[in-house]
């Protein structure tokens, strides 16, 4: 069904390199894409973790070019190490299409308000 | 004379009293009064309206329904002899799986409409529940072109996408008029403390401070337009650069229904067809009985040659737990936002939050089974206290009760392999609910 979806030719570069992951990286990009409204939304090839992911700006910072942030999607199945990250947001998805977004950052981090 | 005039301004009830003129001296009492209401309930205000179109809207639990056009007096005759003239209406709705996603697509407007308001069956894939990301793109278009002021809360109803940004809007503003009055009580303390030489310690609560019970959003918050002509000027424009480059809308948005909601339908009610992608042929209950199951053992390639279907694939494991508390009437959501696999709604997200968060905690009737496996299930091992302690907490705040809903997997030592060939299998797998509610000894002696 991926296939022939509107949104699979820019992702079928990675669907076809890492098939495990394909679910997750296609949910993850439409929610992004249509839900959320991200700008700029670029697929990128992360080829230490093999796997894709997904670089955007948010809709309320999109004017600030600094404002770029990293999405990784995976599913529920998976562990996953990402130590090596700096700041992130994993993105979790389930089989009925709720995903949960998490922002990781090294070290204790209070809320900003 | 008297003149008794009595108008209730609620929708929808209004409530006319007639006043009897000269007769008023002798009789001071009303004489009558006619209740004339539009609609056939008797709730008073706004939200009895929404509660009464929900119960329209919402009136049947499953997709199928039941139709009886005999009279009252048949029915409770034929009913003593234990018949019924009923017809069962199906609406034979039809679902794509994807391998990929692991999950059953619905994608015409018809049946997903049909499976989400009876039952509740299904998510929007772009959507927090029902399908609304096309009304929404639409009212985005439609905000744009028009003033500021009108917005979203024109005629139409807010999703509940929208509801939940106001509702977030609120808390941010919140907590910044939280964060701003514990600022100036510091401040204070430190002003004392300086002239005065006294120290106070500063409080994170008290009258000052607004708590969650205390503060209340500011009244309505319209965008001052405050030249016409200048707001006007700007509308132009962007209805301008909108039309220019406006695309038709395709709605890219389908219901999402996991395996174990398509298994319930197809296998229980015969009112989902679940068809192949590929071939777009409908799958028999056997196909789907097995595909299903490999869906969950090699992901989301199904490996060659394919492996043995066993008693702990993860698939048969949560359909128990799935037909167990739907067939006892609950509606059966996912839980990732709460972090435990389902939500039981009483009747359904629309009506109330849900009471219960369960979490499936499968066990082994035989150990060995456990060590010899592939499937890595979830929860199946011990868990440590600080896992328990963490999602009792969570879902304690969004005052839900958690359920462990212990799953027993038969021994493979105790069935043959043949029984796994069709759902009859269920028969041996148990479900049992231990209920956590932390204790605090000090505060619960009361």
């Amino acid at each position: 069904m991926l296939e022939i979806h509107p949104s699979y030719p820019a992702l079928a570069s990675l669907v076809e390199k890492y098939p495990a992951h394909r679910g997750s990286l296609f949910q993850t990009y439409n929610d992004i894409l249509l839900a959320q409204q991200w700008r700029d939304v670029q697929v990128i090839d992360l080829g230490d973790c093999r796997r894709g992911a997904l670089r955007g700006k948010r809709p309320k910072t999109a004017t600030d070019p600094e404002s770029l942030l990293d999405v990784i999607p995976c599913s529920l199945a998976e562990s996953i190490t990402l130590a090596w990250y700096r700041q992130l947001y994993l993105a979790v998805v389930s089989d009925d299409s709720s995903i949960v977004y998490y922002k990781l950052s090294p070290g204790i981090v209070k809320p900003s308000i | 004379m008297i003149l008794v005039h009595f108008i209730y301004l609620c929708t929808p009830l209004y409530c006319i009293l007639y006043h009897m003129p000269n007769v008023s001296k002798k009789n001071p009492r009303i004489k009558c009064a006619r209740l004339i209401s539009f609609r056939l309930h008797s709730t008073m205000n706004k939200g009895g309206a929404r509660r009464y179109e929900n119960n329209r809207t919402y009136a049947h639990p499953l997709p199928l329904i039941f139709l009886d056009s005999s009279s009252n007096r048949t029915r409770s005759i034929l009913g003593l002899l234990g018949l019924s003239r009923s017809q069962v209406n199906n609406p034979h709705c039809e679902g794509y799986y994807d391998a990929s996603t692991r999950s059953v697509w619905v994608v015409t407007q018809r049946d997903s409409e049909i499976l989400w308001r009876r039952g509740f069956f299904g998510k929007g894939n772009l959507s927090r529940s029902e399908p609304s990301w096309f009304v929404r793109q639409i009212q985005d278009r439609q905000s744009r072109k028009v003033t500021s002021n009108t917005s979203n809360f024109s005629c139409q109803e807010m999703t509940s996408e929208e509801i939940r940004e106001k509702r977030r809007v609120e808390r941010k503003q919140f907590k910044l008029d939280r964060a701003a009055a514990i600022a100036k009580v510091a401040a204070e303390a430190e002003t004392i403390f300086e002239t005065e030489g006294r120290v106070v310690v500063p409080a994170l609560f008290g009258p000052e401070i607004p708590s969650g019970a205390t503060w209340k959003p500011k009244a309505a918050e319209i965008e001052p337009s405050l030249d016409p002509k200048l707001s006007n000027a700007e509308n132009e424009t962007a209805v301008e650069n909108e039309e220019g480059g406006e695309e038709p809308l395709e709605d890219m948005e389908h219901l999402q229904l996991t395996l174990s909601e398509a298994f319930f339908l197809a296998w229980n009610l015969d009112c989902l067809t679940i068809l192949d992608p590929e071939t777009d042929e409908p799958l028999s209950l056997p196909d789907i009985w097995n595909t299903f199951q490999h869906a969950h053992l090699a992901f989301p390639i199904p490996s060659f040659p394919a492996s043995e279907l066993q008693f702990d694939n993860p698939f048969l494991v949560h359909y128990a737990v799935y037909h167990h508390y739907r067939s006892l009437g609950w509606v059966v959501k996912n839980g990732l936002k709460f972090c435990v696999d389902y939500l039981l709604y009483k009747r359904g997200p629309v009506f109330t939050h849900a009471e219960f968060a369960i979490v499936v905690c499968p066990v082994y009737e035989d150990p060995q089974d456990q060590e010899i496996s592939n499937t890595n299930l979830q929860n199946a091992s011990p868990f440590t206290w600080s896992w328990l302690s963490t999602i009792n907490r969570a879902n304690s705040q969004v005052m839900k009760t958690l359920i462990l809903a212990y799953v027993t997997i038969p021994a493979r030592q105790r069935l043959s392999r043949q029984t796994l060939n069709s759902p009859a299998c269920f028969a041996h797998y148990s479900v049992r609910e231990v209920i956590v509610r932390r204790f605090i000894p000090a505060r619960m002696r009361d």
